[in-house]
């Protein structure tokens, strides 16, 4: 019995099922933004990303000034998109990364 | 004299007169405590950080019937009712269907046995019967007349007519009790510094004579207008433009506004840790000062009893304290 081609074949299938749970998986951004102390803005924030299809959930790290969003399964968003979601509350988004889930 | 100690002297004339016209206008600008003030001790708290009875995640509003205690539970979406001595006696706003249902809690009023609550979230004042019943709601999403973008602060007329603070669409709204409207102060969307224009306002108070006062948030004031709707005054910083700061009389981002039974009014001066009381004309009466937490500002709200004693809202601290003189 050849034993390559089986081994080749799992091999491609367990590469397959990875590919697809990463790309499945959501992502999180991390957006650092100055005035989050005042609740009367976080919540502006917050509300801006919650009316967003595609976002799973927001939360404002008060202690590092962050906003953190975690998106749903297959769904990013570029910088662009984000800037602007945050300038329509009334902020500027200072920095940002982005990591998968 | 030659001419550059001519020069020399004349610009030392020029820097030493502005520095003291200068200092002139910001020691007219602050109000000093009158004297015999008496201060304000905090005689007991309830609360701490968390989402079971009696406990809150950034509590933003309060309002006060005869012997009950209702506040904004924010981040919890309810409404957590006490007796004053801070006995919890039941919660309402986090079941039913969603046009019951609350979404962000801020600023409260009561007025003829209902709650009326400002919901951030859902565009909307919800309205409940002091028992928990939900009664109805006014308002929804958008700019136009009678609808709202954020809405914080609310408080009713002696006729029933609602005044709402729009925070995002930067105007103060008045309709009729069942939401239709019948005027606004300040231009949607935009802010302003100028007599009648708002920067984000956060609560209203209106009292027996349809005298207006609001909480010009980012404007760090108070703007007075009068039974006719007129605007007649403004108080905090430089006069009254926009002008933050912690001296007394100043503000740094008004939180919410209340008239007391002395007729006074008691403001939530939220970035300053503080409360501050004034008389009708915007003359500084009393300061209370409440210890923040380490991550968040204090008192974001209060509510004055008929015994003059009052009850801050706590925001970083997750808690109610009962100050009395």
């Amino acid at each position: 019995m050849k034993k390559t081609p089986v081994i080749s074949l799992l091999g491609f299938s367990l590469l397959g099922l990875w590919a697809n749970l990463a790309l499945a998986a959501g992502t999180q951004y991390n957006m650092r933004v100055d005035g989050l102390a005042c609740p009367f803005c976080a919540y502006g924030i917050e509300k801006g990303f919650v009316k967003t299809e595609g976002v799973k959930s927001v939360d404002i790290d008060l202690k590092n000034g962050l906003v953190i969003v975690k998106t749903e399964d297959g769904i990013t968003f570029t910088e662009k998109q984000l800037k602007r979601i945050i300038n329509d509350t009334g902020f500027t988004m200072k920095s940002m990364t982005e990591s998968p889930l | 004299m030659s001419k550059n100690k001519t020069n020399h002297s004349f610009f030392k004339i020029i820097f030493i007169s502005t520095t003291i016209l200068f200092t002139s206008l910001l020691s007219a600008c602050a109000s000093p405590l009158p004297d015999g003030a008496k201060s304000y001790q905090m005689i007991n708290s309830w609360g701490g950080n968390g989402d079971a009875s009696g406990e809150f995640d950034e509590p933003t509003g309060i309002a006060l019937s005869k012997d009950e205690i209702f506040v904004s539970d924010a981040r919890n979406a309810r409404i957590q009712v006490f007796d004053y001595n801070g006995n919890f006696k039941r919660e309402f706003g986090n079941k039913g269907t969603k046009s019951e249902k609350l979404g962000r809690p801020m600023n409260l009023a009561i007025h003829k046995q209902a709650l009326y609550v400002a919901d951030y979230f859902n565009d909307q004042i919800k309205i409940y019967s002091l028992a928990g019943k939900h009664l109805r709601n006014i308002g929804s999403s958008g700019d136009k007349e009678g609808e709202f973008n954020a809405p914080a602060g609310v408080d009713v007329a002696t006729n029933g007519d609602l005044i709402v603070a729009d925070f995002y669409n930067q105007r103060i709204q008045q309709l009729k009790a069942e939401g239709n409207f019948i005027r606004q102060w300040g231009t949607t969307g935009k802010t302003g510094i100028w007599s009648g224009r708002f920067n984000y306002p956060t609560d209203v108070a209106i009292d027996d004579n349809n005298r207006l006062f609001v909480a010009d948030g980012f404007n760090d004031r108070i703007q007075a207008f009068d039974s006719q709707g007129e605007y007649s005054d403004k108080w905090g910083g430089l006069f009254g433009l926009n002008t933050s700061g912690s001296k007394p009389g100043w503000f740094t981002t008004v939180s919410a506004i209340k008239i007391g039974p002395d007729s006074n009014i008691y403001v939530a001066d939220f970035y300053n840790d503080r409360v501050q009381i004034f008389d009708r004309e915007g003359n500084l009466l009393n300061i209370i000062n409440v210890a923040p937490s380490e991550l968040q500002h204090s008192a974001i709200a209060m509510a004055v009893a008929n015994d003059g004693s009052l009850f801050i809202v706590n925001h970083g601290k997750h808690e109610i304290q009962h100050w009395r003189k």
